[in-house]
């Protein structure tokens, strides 16, 4: 049941949105219905940790660890954006959009986040492979709104690209779907709904035609993937997080992110088991090392900070997949780590990012004159925080999950693949430093004093202080919900 | 044995229908006016959904009539009654200036055939005569034919609206390969899958209406200023 709850908040929250009529209620539903998921959120994991898997309408709704996980995770980077949401939209806008928000886009917005969130918990909360594909298509859908949201000409060339390669990918990620259900349905005999349900299927998976399933699982690999966008199906994703509201571009980084890779992750267990773990894992090895090699260039030569994030975003995209593809009691751990590290250091860099973009009206790397810290100290001092975190500087705690993923890498004998990323982790490193440095250091800019919006600076500095504790200290039950997530996505024989 | 339930006659019906539906695609690729386009998509749709039927009509299977049903509705007379009123709506030209000329198109389709046959192959031999995938089990390569075409024709078309067609004819290979290797998905997925269908159509359509506004164009290849 506390699977169903959880699915109806935000659905609730879009409906009470279509039905209010001020600003204020609008704000209030939407930061009401984010804490209220988190903690509808929380207590499912606690659910899972002490009782294992919970199942609801016949496996409809399924949350083993991993789901729950992926979910807690989801809620809360709805949390954290929430507030934050709500300072963004009252700030200034871009140019070429409204200067100041209208009711009837301020409702636009809430009500299509809140369907957003329904679709990416859909996506964790269903253990039906089918409906998480339906789901996942819903939040393409769902999002492709809130990237033309400005409704610029930029803004529209950005939701096309994303509704067509995201809409391209899925249709192959549901082929794939097809096929694993033909396999099932040829392997076990079984051919109703339940045949796609995940523990039925993992059960039955060494039964499966492993020829079916390879082929199955090398169009999810591109569908799912290129929804998180690995290299080289990523194209859409600079242009959508650029566009994107920035709250909204933080939650594609990092939910939907999540979501799809949580896909992907499925359906390898499944082909691992049906044909062996070596095919699989060489293909996520590949587009893992891929993705982050495409990044690196990018990230070198970026001319703004905005498509600077959605290359680090492509990069730490390869970093999970690279992880979950070394496999192993540390290659998974590494993965899940890092999944839920990575949701919280993305938002504070989309946030601080957003920050400085709505205060200079301009997201240049080229034409800054460098020392946004003077104008913006919260912000400028999130930035730099975020940009250490998500290169995986100690002692952020993104620094664990990379130099699991790492020894994962060695310990399984990928050696090679190993040093490539970290000679790339570097790179990366060195260019988002230097990008971070010429942005923020410098002489006194000509600039107003910034950051006077609470509802913008506030959650900058709660999520610094939850990502430098987590560095040092993880409380028990999260260690545990992500250790036994660790062991669900390891691929046992 | 009566021929309407005979299963070789209509394992012979469903591979013409699945014949008619492949030259259709091909003729879409070959197609220049867009309002032409829609027209053979809708007669393509309305072919699935006669394979559907027959199939549903063999194996006595409720769901998939309903499957049959809905595929009828809403992808051989919705979508094209909405796209066609898109079409008048904002006045755009009706042909469709590929990037590549029609006959290099229509060798490149042949060629995709040839592939989708190659592929789908040693799937196929693996499907006995008997097994409850017999009845479409020639019609698994056309599926995959479909699909390599349709996303060669994403990639050839400039305008918005023959993209969102070719997504479409795309989405009906997979519909077959659905009906003809497992008859079909579960209902409930069918069902959510159709709903995903009818709304990615209905957020294109509104987007292609915000394109054309802002751009005073269809014309993808000008959606060009993001780079980098």
């Amino acid at each position: 049941m506390a699977l169903a709850w959880l699915l109806a908040i935000p659905l609730a929250g879009a409906a009470a949105t279509g039905a209010a009529r001020r600003r204020a209620w609008m704000e209030f539903i939407y930061c009401l219905g984010a804490g209220a998921a988190l903690a509808a959120s929380a207590f499912l994991a606690a659910a899972v940790l002490s009782g294992g898997p919970v199942s609801f309408l016949n496996g409809f709704l399924y949350a083993d660890a991993l789901s729950a996980l992926v979910t807690l995770l989801t809620c809360a980077v709805w949390a954290f954006s929430a507030p934050y949401t709500v300072g963004y939209l009252r700030g200034a806008q871009p140019a070429g959009a409204p200067a100041r928000l209208g009711i009837r886009e301020l409702r636009l917005y809430y009500a299509l986040s809140h369907l957003f969130v329904f679709t990416l918990l859909g996506v964790s909360l269903t253990g039906n492979l089918g409906i998480m594909w339906v789901a996942l298509e819903g939040a393409t859908l769902a999002s492709v709104f809130l990237v033309a949201f400005y409704g610029k000409p930029t803004s529209l060339e950005a939701a096309w690209k994303y509704a067509i390669i995201g809409g391209v990918g899925l249709s192959m990620a549901l082929f794939g779907t097809i096929l694993t259900y033909y396999a099932a349905f040829e392997g076990t005999g079984m051919e109703t709904w339940e045949a796609l349900n995940w523990p039925f299927l993992i059960a039955a998976a060494p039964s499966f035609n492993p020829l079916v399933m390879r082929l199955a699982f090398i169009l999810v690999l591109l569908g799912y993937g290129a929804k998180a966008g690995l290299a080289p199906m990523h194209t859409w994703k600079p242009d959508a997080y650029s566009e994107a509201p920035a709250p909204a571009a933080a939650m594609m980084a990092t939910a939907m992110l999540n979501c799809a890779l949580y896909g992907l992750g499925r359906f390898f267990l499944l082909s691992a088991r049906a044909t062996g773990p070596g095919m699989p894992s060489k293909l996520l090895i590949v587009f893992g090392i891929l993705s982050i090699a495409i990044a690196t260039p990018f990230i070198l030569v970026q001319k703004s900070y905005r498509r600077l994030l959605a290359y680090s975003s492509i990069e730490h995209c390869g970093i999970i997949t690279l992880s979950i593809g070394f496999g192993g009691p540390l290659g998974s751990l590494g993965a899940v780590l890092h999944m839920a590290f990575h949701s919280l250091a993305k938002p504070l860099l989309f946030f601080s990012a957003g920050n400085a973009q709505q205060h200079t009206g301009d997201d240049s790397l080229r034409n800054t004159a460098g020392g946004l810290v003077h104008a913006l100290p919260w912000s400028g001092a999130a930035l730099f925080a975020a940009v250490l975190a998500v290169t995986g500087t100690p002692p952020f705690p993104l620094f664990l999950s990379e130099f699991t993923m790492l020894r994962a890498g060695f310990a399984q004998g990928h050696a090679w693949a190993s040093i490539t990323a970290v000679i790339l982790l570097v790179l990366i490193f060195s260019g988002m430093f230097g990008h971070a440095a010429r942005l923020l250091l410098g002489p006194v800019p000509d600039l107003p004093a910034g950051d006077r919006n609470r509802w913008t600076v506030y959650p900058l500095a709660v999520l610094s202080v939850v990502l430098l504790v987590l560095a040092f200290w993880i409380p028990a039950p999260l260690s545990s919900l992500l250790a036994q997530a660790a062991s669900l996505l390891e691929v046992k024989p | 044995m009566p021929l309407l339930s005979d299963p070789i006659f209509g394992q012979t019906m469903i591979t013409l229908m699945a014949a008619i539906v492949l030259v259709l695609q091909i003729t879409l690729v070959a197609q220049k006016s867009l309002v032409s386009s829609i027209y053979v998509f809708a007669l393509q749709s309305f072919l699935l959904a006669a394979i559907a039927g027959t199939i549903a009509w063999f194996t006595g299977a409720g769901h998939i009539y309903m499957a049959a049903v809905l595929t009828f509705l809403l992808k051989s007379l919705l979508l094209p009654a909405i796209l066609i009123r898109l079409v008048e709506q904002i006045r755009i030209e009706h042909e469709m200036k590929p990037l590549l000329n029609v006959p290099v198109s229509v060798v490149i389709s042949g060629m995709l055939t040839l592939l989708a046959y190659v592929v789908a192959e040693p799937l196929q031999q693996q499907m006995s005569f008997g097994s409850p995938s017999s009845l479409g089990h020639n019609t698994l390569p056309v599926a995959v034919a479909l699909f390599l075409i349709g996303f060669f024709l994403i990639a050839n078309r400039r305008k918005a609206l023959s993209q969102v067609l070719a997504l479409l004819s795309l989405e009906n290979g997979l519909f077959l390969a659905a009906i003809s290797l497992t008859y079909g998905m579960p209902l409930i997925v069918e069902l959510g899958v159709f709903f995903d269908v009818l709304v990615a159509v209905l957020v294109l359509t509104i987007l292609v209406g915000r394109i054309r506004e802002a751009f005073d164009s269809m014309d993808v290849t000008r959606l060009s200023r993001l780079r980098g």
